[in-house]
């Protein structure tokens, strides 16, 4: 097994009157016990230049990321962190994230997002950027 | 405006044959701007029990006209037995498994997309082991109109 661990902090000193501080580390583990993931498609970088929609992780059985199985072929815990590296610029680019169709929401420049990954067949994570301005995001996937 | 700030750090010294250290921070914006942080954001800590059905976590915006373009999500099972997880939805698209102690941060299109008060976006959880499992929340968020939900009385 392999120890890896993912941090948030949240933080703001005037979104209220009092500070917003929130912390939190979590291990990641294969699903339903202690046992550290031992899996990774590892960093990947990625340059879109168009306004299609593209499929940014595979997760069916015939291609892609397969995630770990259990014994009786459930799909179990994946971690994905995406990032969009360009800069923010006037605000008005992004990447849109869907888990197939459903849309999950938009990446701006500068932004990131950590979620877990139910993966299977109809579950692809896709982007589709707003503009044809070159777009670099950054990937990985733990499982 | 307000600025929020979001940090990630994942590292492993192990995982590979080399080490992983990655970080990344942003700053929580509205969209169409450079600068203007957002400055909503609503909160809660709830106990969720093995009922067969899901609830709504964070309901999506009661009209299309509240429009919200740029949202963030924050989600913590602050349960403590590894075999125990909740799944987190956007309406009947499950994203994933939230395993005691898990996390998740993101971006949420917050709109109800139809305009009909429905709950095509909302944002569910629901348990299906042990339990009560309780959970942390957190949206940070823009709109064109109020955020709560109407009384309906």
């Amino acid at each position: 097994m392999a120890t890896t661990t993912a941090t948030i902090t949240l933080a703001s000193s005037d979104i209220t009157d009092n500070n917003i501080s929130v912390s939190n580390t979590a291990t990641l583990t294969d699903a339903g016990n202690d046992t550290g993931v031992t899996k990774t498609t590892g960093l990947t970088r990625v340059t879109l230049s168009s306004t299609s929609n593209v499929v940014l992780l595979d997760s069916g059985e015939t291609g892609g990321v397969e995630l770990a199985r259990n014994a009786g072929g459930a799909i179990t815990s994946g971690k994905v962190f995406l990032q969009n590296l360009n800069d923010r610029g006037d605000g008005s680019k992004y990447v849109t994230v869907l888990l197939q169709a459903v849309v999950i929401g938009r990446l701006y420049g500068g932004d990131w997002m950590f979620l877990p990954w139910e993966g299977g067949v109809g579950n692809d994570l896709e982007v589709t950027p707003s503009s044809t301005t070159d777009t670099t995001l950054e990937y990985i996937v733990f499982y | 405006m307000a600025t929020t700030t979001a940090s990630i750090t994942l590292s492993s010294q192990d995982i590979l044959s080399n080490a992983i250290s990655i970080s990344s921070s942003s700053t929580l914006y509205h969209d169409n701007t450079t600068a203007t942080g957002l400055t909503q954001f609503k909160s809660g800590r709830v106990n969720v029990y093995v009922t067969g059905g899901s609830f709504d976590l964070i309901p999506a915006l009661a009209s299309e006209e509240a429009s919200s373009t740029n949202s963030y999500v924050y989600i913590c099972n602050k349960d403590t037995t590894a075999t125990n997880y909740v799944t987190i939805s956007i309406y009947n698209e499950v994203i994933g498994k939230l395993y005691a102690g898990d996390w998740m941060f993101i971006p949420w299109e917050q709109n109800d997309p139809v305009g009909d008060n429905g709950s095509d976006n909302d944002i569910e959880v629901e348990a299906f082991v042990g339990g009560p499992q309780t959970i942390e929340w957190m949206v940070f968020t823009e709109s064109t109109a109020t955020i709560l939900d109407a009384s309906g009385d």
